[in-house]
């Protein structure tokens, strides 16, 4: 299975007596782009904290790209190539967009007060080119100078979309990217997302939006109180009895 | 794996790379000015006025100007409020003098073991408190420091107490003595100048721009790779390491310390010269610690008065500047710009980047 870039089994989590996260197992190749859905208090969160690192599971491992990270720190797991951005967007709102980006590329080169006291040089120079490729992509290379906070809310998703891709991320997870946007602007970071997808970035979309997901995944994860219910194309998904029955509640009359 | 320019209704029209940085020219002209005031200015004053009052307050200037710039990079910059500076400054006044006094050690080395014996300290007060945040974190480093005041004080059999230690040789590097007023300032201006270079790499490169993210928002910053914890016992070991070095310059400069030098109010004055001048500005600091040495000097003349008027300018001056005399942004801007840090220029003539 050596084309399986994420794989996570029996991932546990419980909070004292309430278990977020039960005994769930899915696995991502190199080059897909798959969605994470599932009703308000399903664990996605949680999943996603026990995938990055920020939470320690219960019980299951966490294999990235042939490796066992469980229990791993965030910032390791971010090293080896797993790129993030947050629900509740976070810049460093004091720092300037070119400069907010350049932390995700420090992160990824690594960074040492020796380095930068005796010759910045050619590492610094990697970390400049990087920082302005990542701004090229999502296209905010005449406000690298600004400061991030007076950024529209839009143009701070990308900001955080191109911090994450500075890290060179393998598998890059975005949660809940189309939160606060209007339609249109979901459907341009739709588009976004598929080009990013088809230039060879392996994606994991955990979403509310359903359309979002349906129309840009080609496979899709949806979990609910905690257990994976569903796992598969989105007409699949779509027309699974236990989904429907996760989102739209049981009908009485049928009983 | 390259993603090509994602949408044309996003890209703005500046798809050409920047234009890589050429300020040589200014770098040049404000590094030589500041070498030209430290080193030409103000010895023409010392000497030429031949007053020790004015030699003596350029030195403690000086030794200030580390002492704010060293807080101000865990503080200002990576943004561990410390409010136990002083504490640290006094470890390594101490160990220049003891080292100097009981062992007869040299300056070349007193220095810098004063340096590493406060970085010491600083490394063993960081390992535990690192996991604390905020106004926690600036409790402890209080409890720290009054320890440290408290030790100095009753631990008569080595600090001898209330009583300071006296007579602590002055600077003396290879057979010359530092023992005129200008060579004193010198010695003192020479170090001063080589600290803040080392603070100035450190803070105006990609190593500061993490630092400034632990500041913003370390969990983020951890996601994005940066090992948080490592960073933030770096950065106030290094911070304490220059704390130290500007003990021992006191302890050399001046023959006698006490421990009342290394009281929480020096903490307090120390943390006023970093917000006065701008939290994470560096240029800021150093103005900052010449304003509030310098200020109180300059009004002498209306005696008591004097520090009543200095607290109404530093409220006044955080009312009307709250970002600082400088600011950071601005200051960052000013050190790509001037000190030909920066990476590049984009369109409009914004720096961006570090060298």
């Amino acid at each position: 299975m050596s084309n399986t870039l994420l794989s996570i089994q029996g991932l546990t989590r419980r909070f004292g007596g309430l278990l977020a996260v039960s005994d769930v197992s899915a696995t991502i190749a190199k080059g897909e782009l798959v969605g994470l859905i599932g009703p308000n208090g399903a664990g996605k969160t949680t999943l996603f904290n026990l995938i990055t690192g920020f939470t320690p599971p219960s019980d299951g491992t966490v294999t990235f790209d042939g490796q066992d990270v469980t229990g791993r720190k965030p910032w390791q797991i971010a090293r080896m190539g797993m790129g993030r951005t947050f629900q509740n967007l976070r810049v460093f709102p004091n720092m300037t967009v070119f400069d907010n980006v350049s932390v995700g590329a420090v992160g990824a080169f690594g960074q040492s007060p020796w380095r930068a006291l005796v010759n910045g040089g050619a590492r610094s120079r990697a970390v400049s080119e990087r920082s302005w490729e990542a701004l090229e992509r999502v296209g905010l290379t005449a406000q690298a100078g600004d400061i991030a906070a007076n950024l529209s809310y839009g143009k701070r998703k990308y900001l955080e979309i191109a911090r994450a891709l500075a890290t060179a991320p393998r598998l890059l997870i975005l949660d809940e990217p189309a939160a606060g946007l209007n339609d249109t602007e979901t459907a341009e970071l739709a588009d976004f997302i598929r080009r990013l997808h088809a230039g060879g970035v392996t994606v994991l979309l955990v979403e509310h939006d359903m359309g979002l997901v349906m129309g840009s995944c080609s496979r899709v994860i949806v979990l609910a109180s905690g257990r994976k219910i569903a796992d598969g194309t989105p007409e699949a998904v779509q027309r699974d009895p236990a989904v429907l029955e996760a989102y739209l509640g049981v009908e009485d009359d049928a009983a | 794996m390259d993603v090509n320019v994602p949408d044309a209704r996003l890209m703005p029209d500046t798809l050409a790379p920047p234009a890589a940085f050429s300020g040589r020219g200014r770098r040049f002209a404000w590094t030589l000015l500041l070498l030209a005031v430290a080193f030409g200015a103000v010895p023409a004053a010392i000497v030429g006025t031949g007053s020790s009052y004015l030699a003596q307050i350029a030195i403690t200037t000086m030794i200030f100007v580390i002492l704010s710039a060293s807080l101000n990079h865990v503080t200002g910059t990576a943004g561990l409020l410390s409010i136990g500076h002083a504490a640290f400054y006094g470890i390594g006044a101490y160990a220049a003098a003891l080292l100097s006094t009981r062992l007869g050690l040299p300056f070349i080395v007193t220095l810098p073991a004063a340096g590493l014996i406060a970085a010491l300290f600083g490394f063993l007060v960081a390992l535990p408190t690192m996991r604390l945040v905020s106004i926690y974190f600036a409790v402890a480093t209080l409890g720290i420091g009054e320890m440290i005041y408290v030790v100095l004080l009753n631990w008569v059999d080595v600090t001898r107490g209330p009583m300071g230690i006296r007579g602590i040789p002055p600077i003396e590097l290879f057979g010359w003595q530092a023992d005129t007023l200008l060579s004193r300032y010198l010695a003192v201006a020479v170090i001063a100048v080589a600290c803040v270079w080392v603070l100035h790499r450190l803070t105006h490169s990609y190593y500061g721009n993490a630092l400034r993210a632990l500041r913003e928002d370390d969990q983020c910053a951890d996601s994005m790779g940066i090992n948080v914890e490592r960073l933030k016992i770096e950065s106030f070991v290094v911070a304490t390491f220059f704390a130290g070095i500007a003990g021992a310059l006191l302890a050399h400069t001046s023959a006698y310390i006490a421990p009342d030098n290394f009281r929480f109010m020096e903490s307090i004055l120390i943390l006023a010269m970093v917000v006065v001048g701008g939290l994470g500005s560096l240029p800021g600091a150093v103005v900052g610690a010449l304003f509030m040495i310098v200020l109180p000097e300059a009004l002498r003349d209306i005696g008591d008065y004097r520090m009543i008027a200095v607290g109404a300018t530093m409220f006044l001056s955080i009312l009307l500047l709250p970002k600082g005399m400088l600011a950071e942004g601005t200051a960052l801007g000013f050190v790509r710009r001037s000190f030909s840090r920066g990476w590049a220029t984009i369109a409009g003539g914004t720096p961006v980047g570090w060298k």
